[in-house]
């Protein structure tokens, strides 16, 4: 036999750590702040709990991609990686309960779900075979059906591999991922419809799906970058994942930086140049009141740093320039989020852009649950996925200077 | 046991290959005396090459009036075969490019040919543009020069963006290209016999030598024109869409366009990739290289390049019905059912309907099959490039001026004349350069794994692949 890789680190997140319990109080505490947010002030408290929700959901389904693609392609690289994302995917049908929210706030957040409204509207009334209310409830159980049901069968799938050593599951693998990944497409795009795009009911894009995708699938690898760091800063995983696995991570990064600006800049320009006041007006909106500064920072933080960072190689081997990115991200993704969603709660008419406490409670609150169901179910099992098939060959990975 | 069967990694060379046996089995197809079948080949595509030039001719002669054109339709064939051998001259660029910096081996055997193809297509679809400006004698002013009429070209315009776009596209190809080639036309130069020979690959090898220090420029030079060929795939498609849909036009006016073009060009690139593939391995026995394998993960390719293309295309036609907008709606339900319906739906099945069939492990790894699918796949793609041009001119935002658009002789006889100038330059390269990357291919045998060895005890160790090869006496 070949020299194995031997792997000298504990694979095991220690089953007495109190961080999910702590990561849970936070989020709870989040969550009741802003439920009273919810009686002071009931707009800014759905506009708020949308885009941290939107903030997290779509980071999760990126998750399930990634590891769609990861199986399809028979990937090795990100094999040490893999079980992050599984885990992830593996929580999502729990994250249904926090669609319930949306829902219940459709009145205050969609203009379209008033009948009134539409009776008056006539595009409104064009679109109403899609923007009504039921349909649109029946479809949020649709989205986490798919996204539930995929994720937890491929953490199960990859589990069973890692307790049975049989290598044939990998095939069971690809059969899940192969239609998944054209069902997730849609879902994703419809989501992104309904969640974002309906905001504005008379605004419409064919790109909007793909832009909705290439920002959580950005944020979803600065996510990344973030968590093996702070695996290692626990002391866990020093030795398996190494500097070569997180620098394919800055590489992804990287051309998800410039995937996610390739479709916001098509996006902006071909609307931009039309002109068409249909279209032309949502861009508007949020060039004036203050969230003009969001987009300007979109631009330089979102784009251009992560960029002209990243393009170096040595950098990317760099631990804090690539904690540094990763956080500006993060931190980016979720302002643009708020300017897609926020400019419908206040217009520049109603003194523009104007930051809430809700938002940051409602963030706290999700990304406290969204973690704290994450670490409570990583803990369960391996932190890597043993026995996988490709495994060696990505653990061979060195540093390559 | 599973009920699941685990599928190891196929060898991507077949056959009991050593180095020097590749060696042989590539550049013997340049070294040997030109085969008769060359020239028959050749006689074909010489007379349509023929064709293309007398179609030009004429035309420079008497004006776009020979083409079909008419009120409203003022874009016909012309842009719709420069947008389809554009898409086609993607795939090279693409296995090359992109799938190097992905680290994906098995382009090993297809890059060098997919690259040819993709020079070749650009070199037919440039002609488009440049014919059908009427007067080309000025065709010089496409370009910013600096001229006594202070006339500029409009920089606004996508048009533009396309002439920078193209041209640039062609030359980084070209130079990723001819650099592959170096260390391939060393071996050729080594190998041949008559001095004619032995200048012409020497003078275009630079004087490599093999040495350390010319790999580790090459590699180096290899990898900065991957990293700049990569957009540069990405952007060619993209301004070419942008020719669209930065107008008004119902149908052409949509965000969706760059992406969905650049997976197009993708989806109709491999298909010609493959079907000059099938046809070229069988010719030269070239079956261990270019596999069942090979052809199978390009079949994946297609399906998922197709499926995004299917995707696009629903995703216009929801937005159209839930914009509201009554131009959208209209120019959507004419294209399923009016005049040109006939094409849409060929599109359709041809496009998104075809390579659906490659979810199917039988079929995507049947050869015969592949080759009529890979035909097929152009056909669609052609289509869809007129049912975008032609339905949304002839049907415009004025009932009155609406007219059926047919072409004439001559927009058929140049269209086919470009197949004269692709085979024609294809069949120079299949006899003249090495259609293998001979180099970059041996590098990805089992043979050059040094892993194959045991650390302590310097055995050596059969790899696990199938199809695995115990070459250690000829290392």
């Amino acid at each position: 036999m070949s020299h194995k890789p031997t792997i000298t680190d504990s694979l095991q997140f220690s089953a007495d750590s109190k961080l999910p319990t702590y990561l849970f109080g936070a989020g709870l505490a989040g969550l009741i702040l802003s439920a009273i947010g919810y009686f002071t002030n009931t707009d800014q408290f759905f506009f708020s709990y949308l885009v941290s929700f939107t903030f997290f959901t779509g980071i999760a389904v990126a998750s399930v991609f990634m590891v769609l693609f990861h199986h399809i392609t028979k990937s090795k690289w990100g094999v040490v990686f893999r079980r992050i994302p599984e885990t992830i995917g593996a929580n999502l049908w729990i994250w249904t309960i926090f669609v319930l929210p949306v829902i219940l706030g459709i009145h205050n957040l969609y203009h379209w779900s008033h009948e009134d409204a539409v009776a008056t509207d006539h595009i409104l009334q064009a679109k109403s075979a899609y923007l009504n209310t039921p349909f649109f409830i029946v479809r949020q159980f649709i989205y986490f059906a798919i996204w539930g049901f995929v994720g937890r069968k491929l953490y199960k799938a990859s589990v069973d591999l890692e307790k049975t050593g049989d290598w044939g599951i990998t095939s069971l693998m690809r059969k899940i991922s192969a239609p998944a990944i054209p069902l997730f497409a849609f879902s994703l795009t419809f989501a992104g419809f309904d969640w974002l795009m309906s905001l504005d009911p008379h605004w419409f894009s064919t790109m909007f799906g793909v832009y909705y995708f290439a920002i959580s699938f950005q944020a979803f690898w600065a996510v990344m970058i973030l968590m093996a760091y702070f695996l290692h800063s626990q002391g866990y995983l020093k030795n398996t994942i190494v500097q070569a696995h997180i620098y394919d991570l800055g590489a992804w990064l990287f051309a998800f930086t410039v995937f996610y600006a390739y479709i916001a800049f098509s996006q902006f320009l071909l609307i931009y140049y039309a002109n068409l006041p249909e279209e032309t007006l949502w861009f508007y909106d949020r060039l004036e009141g203050g969230f003009q500064y969001i987009a300007y920072g979109m631009l330089l933080f979102r784009f251009a740093l992560p960029f002209l960072v990243l393009l170096n190689r040595e950098q990317k081997h760099r631990k804090n320039v690539l904690i540094f990115v990763a956080v500006v991200v993060v931190v980016m993704h979720f302002l643009e989020l708020y300017w897609i969603a926020m400019p419908t709660m206040h217009p520049e008419e109603a003194h523009g852009l104007h930051f809430s406490w809700m938002d940051l409670t409602t963030f706290i609150g999700l990304g406290g649950i969204f973690f704290g169901l994450f670490f409570r179910q990583f803990k369960k099992n391996s932190m890597i996925p043993e026995n996988d098939p490709k495994l060696d060959a990505c653990l061979e990975k060195t540093y390559h200077h | 046991m599973s009920k699941y069967e685990y599928v190891p990694e196929p060898a991507l060379v077949k056959g009991n290959h050593s180095f020097s046996s590749i060696t042989e089995l590539v550049t013997d197809v340049n070294l040997r005396p030109t085969p008769k079948a060359w020239y028959l080949a050749m006689l074909p595509a010489n007379a349509l090459l023929m064709l293309l030039l007398a179609s030009i001719g004429y035309l420079i002669w008497q004006g776009t009036g020979i083409w079909g054109l008419n009120n409203p339709v003022g874009w016909g064939w012309a842009i719709i075969n420069f947008v389809w051998w554009v898409g086609i001259g993607h795939a090279g660029t693409l296995i090359s490019a992109i799938l190097f910096l992905f680290r994906q081996d098995w382009r090993t055997a297809i890059n060098r040919f997919a690259e040819a193809m993709t020079i070749f297509a650009v070199m037919c679809a440039g002609i488009f543009p440049a014919i059908h400006v009427g007067r080309i004698w000025v065709i010089y002013w496409v370009f910013p020069v600096p001229n006594q009429m202070a006339m500029w070209p409009n920089f606004n315009s996508p048009l533009l963006w396309d002439v920078f776009a193209v041209s640039t596209y062609f030359t980084v190809s070209l130079l990723f290209w001819y650099v592959g080639l170096i260390p391939d036309l060393a071996t050729l130069r080594d190998k041949a016999s008559d001095k004619i020979r032995q200048v012409a690959y020497g003078l275009f090898s630079l004087g490599w030598t093999g040495s350390n220090r010319h790999w580790w420029n090459y590699e180096k030079a290899y990898m900065i024109l991957a990293g700049l060929a990569t957009p540069l795939v990405l952007s060619v498609h993209t301004i070419v869409s942008f020719d669209f849909a930065v107008s008004m036009i119902p149908g052409w006016h949509t965000t969706i366009f760059p992406p969905y073009f650049v997976a197009g060009a993708i989806f109709s690139g491999f298909a010609m990739v493959l079907t000059l593939m099938l046809v070229a391995r069988e010719i030269f026995g070239m079956k261990d290289i270019m596999t069942d394998d090979h052809m199978e993960k390009m079949n994946i390719v297609i399906l998922v390049t197709g499926s995004m293309v299917g995707f696009a295309y629903m995703m216009e036609f929801f937005i159209a019905w839930y914009s509201g907008v009554e131009y959208e709606k209209a120019i959507f339900l004419l294209r399923a059912t009016g005049p040109y319906a006939w094409a849409y739906w060929t599109m359709m099945t041809c496009n998104v309907v075809s390579p659906q069939v490659f979810w199917f492990k039988k079929l995507r790894t049947n050869v015969k099959f592949t080759f009529a699918i890979s035909i097929v796949v152009n056909i669609g793609m052609w289509f869809e490039r007129f049912v975008i041009t032609v339905t949304s001119l002839a049907n415009d935002y004025l009932p009155s001026s609406w007219d059926y658009y047919s072409p004439t002789i001559w927009d058929v006889l140049t269209y086919v004349g470009t197949f004269g100038l692709f085979f024609t330059m294809f069949l120079l390269f299949l006899r003249f350069l090495p259609m293998i990357a001979i180099a970059e291919l041996k590098a990805v045998m089992p043979i050059a794994d040094p892993h194959n060895y045991d650390e302590e005890t310097k055995e050596y160790i059969a790899p696990k692949t199938e199809g695995s090869n115990t070459h250690s006496e000829t290392v």
